[in-house]
């Protein structure tokens, strides 16, 4: 930024670029694209949790009108991709188009039916049949991790990474408590049910033999990587475009089978080639996650200060390490964030990710750390009642203080400067905590069930070069690109590698590139998702792109406004230095000059022989900047919620939900807010409804959106949001990635708020979803208990 | 519908019979309610004859999945589907409907408590159809009451209740008691029905009611829910329904 | 072969005439045969609301509606309520609140607050979060939503109270 200018846009309201299309119903999702002659694919997927494929007889589609032909595994020569990994003893998982001899989760596909429609090639796909030969399901954790059955032949195990942190002298922690708490969690799986179901659309142009693939993903650059890998075809020649895709939530940021199906297809058939999912095949075959049981224990002194954090973790991870994220991702964070926002020098901790035969797991909004920040959350309550603290003032002693920071916690993990103390005491305000809790009592002593439960936490957004998502994965997306450039009609372009599916990226890019050059915000174009526009890329994830995108925006940005202004200098006779841009147009201060973008932009393209010809070597309007964090930024939130359980139902029933929190600054506010109220619903969901449930025989249970229960309007209260607004320090522009916050805290708050309304049963919420089935169960056998 | 697109119904022949004017009808007569097949549960929401004479079904409609649903589905629909805990079979129940039916040997009329067999099954034979429903009216200044619990807006519910009685000097002259999602079907209660009469609506009766509710019912268990807890909601429901039904009755 | 089937029916006020197969999907008809893809497919079993459409004026989900069964019937789907340039009032809001993200559910969104607007009664947020309850919305957490549909629905009823301030808080 200009060291004069203020940011105008960078900040405010503004309203998003992205609407029109999408309120007019003038999107386009790759399942509204429509391409000449497209073929549509049909899955016949097994109905075995694990089994081998004896046999797969098709005789009877053969002769249906309108089938091209039905494919298998032994159809395509292109070999399996795995997600590597550096970390020690990690065994990889190939991930291939159809299943090949094996099935190891209900759901997996062994068979393409392609067909002129989807309506013929699903009413051929319902005419094969497919013999197997059942082999033992391995779908408790734990006994797949003892198990000699193994789901992947050539493994020792089915663990498939374990690892240990230790940090400090747990033991003698331990030793020295006063208070010991501990508790076997259990945070079960969830799916992360974006409205939009997963939709690819090969088109294989047999010409230039060059691959086009539209693919309802946020991760167009490592598809475009994979693909090209496994197509063995130039990068040149594979291309991958995100186009409007209905969000994704992780449940779209990793390659999936059919990506790669429909992509060999199309190559062999010469035909644009279309696979969309329905929802029942979303249900079981999009990636999964939370699926943890954490068995924890925490040791405080008689102050209430944390003293020593151990903890096992459990992490059920499916049939398949995901690409390329691996199985590591999920346990991993788990243990990485456990330690919490808090002084805690004293951790140890064992990680286990075991293949089960269930949906491969994958990244879901917040990964490990609304699991680490339910199971710390709760800890730091049941030890708060033992030693009758406020847990609000437990908190208030333990979380890293401002003067501390850079802070190491247990795990390595640095937090650098957030407002994690702060956070604490805007949501207490913001709830005005000592009237909220006299109204808890009050209802209490009315004989409600009233509870208020406060979560704490923080975690790593925005992660540079230095910094993984996953240990050892196979990638490194430390970095991003922007491409800004004028044109000879003064028009502006931004290109980004990362995949806007929901984030209103259009919009807050260009004010960032906009405020950086001095144009109005619908004036920039902002490119995205496309593979084949930027020479690398990733997409959006892991909330990355306001911190990296936007830090590149900025530098591209400000290498272009100098060249404006270099270019405009010498057309106006003028100092660089006393020209201001603003709307576009490039003024000197103190004179009536004025040249408009146009005019700088058609003098440089097509009035070139005004310039000298040493001005020219520079003078295009374009600039690539890309931008690293290294080690990314701290973000952190309190969220505190009020519950109220309905004492004959069990329902719960959440009556109040605020949070505060420190994302640095803020380009959107509008925008901010919806990321938080989004992360908090589902969060919400993950600790009240939603389960994917498997039976013993690994038989997915929750197989429609009338078993797998999602929260909608009614279901959720106002939701609050207060902000600190406080850039951060260590990233270009001081913006922090907050997309993912909501989920985190949400689960967590929920957890010991209904703790806090089941207080006079002494019950403690130790698994979630808190769904009013185990409640009822929680309570029965708590009043039987005491009988 | 979902069934056709879920591929779990390959009919040869779909008819629709939607638009026939003659099941679109709501007749009031001395009887009581006729009300056609083809009435959707939001007409039935806005009819001014139910409100008239029979409320809790006009009450009970907004319980029914949601706007865009109520505005297709109707009784006929979702009688002849016969879920165990949908509401429009435990009205029919509750309020000892007729259901006309016709067939190519003829028409016939089915009392309601016959008609439900088992979850999904129903009286009628492949060949017939659901014609219309007669709600007979009830006794003046009968009260009435209805509860059910979802998990959320609008989903099939988990137990639900619907209660009518009239009173006469304080105590219950005449009542039914109805369940819903507790048994294969949705049934009265004629034990409890039977223990009511002639008792003032107390807290001892109320216990009383409450624990024989649960004894009687026959629940599933299911992902939403195990059989124990629908038992337990069984006589929260009845309760609560109960009490609704006595408030009212004792309204002018 | 599935023998097809004539129907007539009007769009967004233009007239179609089709041959279709009686299996066909309302969803797939409008996307597929008549281009119009602003109307999403969700789930197919009438859940999560994306796809419904005013059918003859009321709210439906076409994923559940047979093509065949809106012969002669009046269907207005999201590309009849606006146009970029000309916003419908709740589209209008929908972007002053920021009420939709991936804009995924948002046309069917959009097609439940039409009625709730047509109903005109005034109603409270938890009232509008209930009328609401059939469209499921996995980015927006329905905050925004909420405040757009009442505020549009108080411009509608002309300014009169709603029971509920749409913007506290």
């Amino acid at each position: 930024m200009q060291d004069d200018a203020r940011p105008k846009l960078i900040g405010s309201r503004v309203q998003r670029l992205e609407d029109p299309r999408l309120l007019t119903g003038a999107g386009g999702f790759v399942d509204d694209i429509q391409l000449a002659h497209t073929l549509h694919v049909a899955l016949v997927r097994s109905d075995h949790a694990h089994a081998r494929i004896l046999t797969i007889d098709v005789s009877a589609v053969e002769a249906l009108p309108g089938v091209l032909g039905v494919y298998t595994a032994d159809d395509f020569s292109a070999k399996p991709l795995h997600a590597t990994s550096r970390m020690k003893g990690y065994q990889s998982t190939g991930i291939t188009a159809l299943a090949d001899g094996k099935v190891r989760y209900v759901g997996e596909a062994i068979a393409a039916v392609v067909a002129e429609s989807r309506y013929i090639a699903e009413d051929a796909a319902s005419l094969i049949t497919v013999d197997y030969a059942p082999l033992p399901d391995l779908v408790d954790p734990r006994i797949a991790a003892a198990s000699n059955v193994l789901l992947h032949e050539h493994h020792d195990s089915n663990i498939l990474v374990s690892r240990k942190f230790a940090r400090g002298d747990v033991a003698e922690a331990f030793a020295n408590a006063s208070v010991r708490v501990k508790d076997s969690f259990r945070f079960h799986r969830k799916t992360p049910l974006a409205i939009e179901n997963r939709s690819y659309l090969a088109d294989f142009n047999k010409g230039k033999q060059a691959l086009t693939l539209y693919s309802s993903t946020q991760v167009p650059g490592v598809i475009r990587d994979a693909l090209a890998e496994i197509l063995a075809m130039p990068g040149h020649s594979v291309r991958v475009v995100a186009p409007d895709v209905g969000g994704g939530f992780g449940g779209k940021a990793s390659l999936y089978p059919e990506e790669i199906l429909v992509s060999l297809l199309s190559r062999r058939l010469g035909q644009p080639v279309k696979w969309t999912s329905d929802r029942l095949e979303d249900l079981l075959t999009t990636s999964q996650a939370f699926d943890e049981t954490i068995d924890a224990e925490l040791a405080v002194d008689k102050d209430g200060r944390l003293l020593g954090l151990k903890a096992e973790i459990l992490g059920d991870v499916g049939a398949y390490s995901i690409y390329p994220w691996t199985a590591a991702l999920e346990p991993m964070q788990v243990a990485g964030f456990l330690p919490g926002p808090y002084q805690l020098a004293n951790y140890q901790a064992e990680v286990v990710a075991v293949a089960t035969n269930k949906t491969p797991a994958g990244p879901y909004r917040g990964v490990g750390r609304p699991a680490a920040a339910f199971v710390l959350e709760r800890l730091i309550d049941m030890a708060a009642k033992r030693l009758d603290l406020d847990p609000v003032e437990m908190r208030r002693r333990n979380l890293v203080q401002p003067h501390q920071f850079p802070y190491r916690t247990g795990s390595g993990i640095v937090w650098d400067q957030s407002g994690f103390t702060e956070c604490l005491e805007l949501a207490c305000k913001g709830v005005d905590y000592p009237a909220f809790q006299a109204e808890r009592n009050t209802a209490r002593q009315a004989g409600r069930w009233f509870g208020v439960g406060v979560a704490s936490y923080a975690e790593l957004t925005g992660i540079g070069s230095r910094m993984s998502a996953a240990p050892g994965m196979p990638i490194n997306t430390g970095t991003e690109t922007a491409t800004v450039e004028i044109d000879a009609s003064g028009a502006v372009r931004a290109t980004f590698g990362v995949a806007s599916h929901g984030q209103g990226l259009e919009t807050t890019l260009a004010q960032i590139v906009a405020d950086e050059l001095g144009v109005p915000v619908d004036g920039v174009q902002v490119i995205h998702g496309d593979s084949a526009a930027v020479t690398h890329s990733t997409g959006t994830y892991a909330s990355r792109s306001a911190v990296l995108a936007g830090g590149a925006a900025h530098l591209s940005g400000q290498a272009v406004r100098a060249k404006v202004l270099e270019a405009a200098a010498f057309m106006l006779e003028a100092d660089a230095d006393d020209l201001d841009i603003e709307d576009g147009i490039i003024s000197e201060r103190g004179t009536n000059k004025t040249l408009s973008l146009a005019e700088v932009g058609r003098a440089v393209y097509s009035e070139m022989g005004r310039f000298p010809l040493d001005m020219r070597a520079e003078l295009d309007l374009r600039a690539t900047k890309f931008y690293d964090p290294e080690f990314g930024t701290t973000t952190s939130a309190t969220h505190i919620a009020a519950v109220e359980i309905d004492p004959e139902t069990f329902i719960v029933t959440v009556k109040r939900f605020l949070v505060a929190e420190d994302c640095g600054r803020l380009i959107n506010p509008m925008i901010v807010d919806g990321q938080v109220h989004g992360g908090i619903v589902q969060g919400i969901g993950a600790a009240l409804f939603e389960e994917v449930v498997h039976d013993q025989n690994g038989q997915a249970l929750s197989a429609s959106l009338v078993d797998y229960v999602a929260p909608s309007a009614a279901e959720v209260p106002k939701l609050e949001v207060l902000h600190l607004d406080t850039a951060a320090r260590g990233t270009l522009g001081g913006y922090r990635g907050m997309g993912e916050g909501g989920t985190i805290g949400a689960p967590a708050a929920i957890a010991n708020a209904i703790t806090d309304a089941l207080s006079h049963l002494n019950i403690n919420i130790s698994q979630l979803p808190a769904t009013p089935e185990r409640i009822y169960r929680l309570v029965t056998q708590a009043i039987e208990g005491d009988t | 519908m979902p069934m056709l697109n879920f591929r779990l119904l390959d009919p040869a022949l779909l008819v629709d019979i939607s638009r026939l004017p003659d099941l679109a009808q709501i007749t009031a007569s001395g009887r009581g309610i006729t009300v056609g097949a083809g009435v959707c549960h939001h007409a039935l929401m806005r009819s001014p004859e139910l409100a008239e004479r029979l409320p809790i079904i006009n009450h009970t409609m907004q319980y029914v999945a949601h706007m865009a649903i109520r505005n297709r589905g109707t009784i006929g629909g979702s009688l002849a589907h016969g879920d165990p805990a949908a509401e429009l079979p435990l009205l029919a129940v509750l309020l000892d409907a007729d259901i006309h039916i016709t067939g190519p040997a003829g028409d016939r009329t089915a009392r309601a408590e016959d008609f439900f067999l088992a979850p999904l099954t129903t009286d009628l034979s492949e060949d017939e159809i659901l014609t219309a429903v007669t709600f007979p009216n009830l006794a003046a200044g009968f009260g009435w009451g209805f509860e059910e619990i979802a998990r959320r807006t609008g989903d099939f519910a988990l137990a639900g209740a619907g209660a009518v009685l009239t009173l006469h000097h304080g105590v219950i002259a005449d009542v039914r008691l109805a369940m819903m999602g507790v048994d294969e079907t949705p049934r009265r209660l004629p034990a409890i029905e039977a223990m009511l009469l002639g008792r003032a609506w107390d807290a001892g009766v109320r216990a009383s009611a409450v624990r024989q509710v649960r004894e009687q019912v026959n629940p599933m268990s299911d992902l939403q829910a195990s059989a124990d807890y629908r038992r337990h909601l069984a006589g929260v429901v009845a309760g609560r329904a109960l009490d609704t039904a006595w408030a009212k009755g004792h309204m002018p | 072969m599935i023998r097809k089937r004539p129907i007539t029916l009007t769009v967004n006020g233009s007239t179609y005439a089709r041959d279709i197969e009686p299996r066909r999907l309302l969803t797939d008809f409008l996307r597929e045969d008549l281009g119009l893809t602003g109307t999403h497919v969700g789930c197919e079993h009438g859940v999560c609301g994306a796809c419904t459409v005013l059918l003859d004026g009321n709210s439906a989900r076409a994923c559940l509606c047979l093509a065949v069964q809106a012969d002669g019937r009046d269907v207005t789907t999201v590309e009849g309520m606006g146009e970029i340039g000309a916003l419908s009032l709740l589209q209008e809001k929908f972007r002053k609140h920021h009420a939709l993200q991936c804009g995924f559910c948002t046309p069917g969104m959009l097609a439940t607050a039409h009625e709730i607007l047509n109903d005109a009664a005034p109603l409270t947020d938890a009232e509008i979060r209930e009328a609401l309850s059939g469209n499921l919305c996995r980015c927006t957490g329905y905050e925004h939503i909420v405040r757009a549909v009442s505020e549009a629905l108080s411009e509608r009823l002309g300014g009169a109270a709603t029971g509920s301030a749409p913007n506290a808080g």
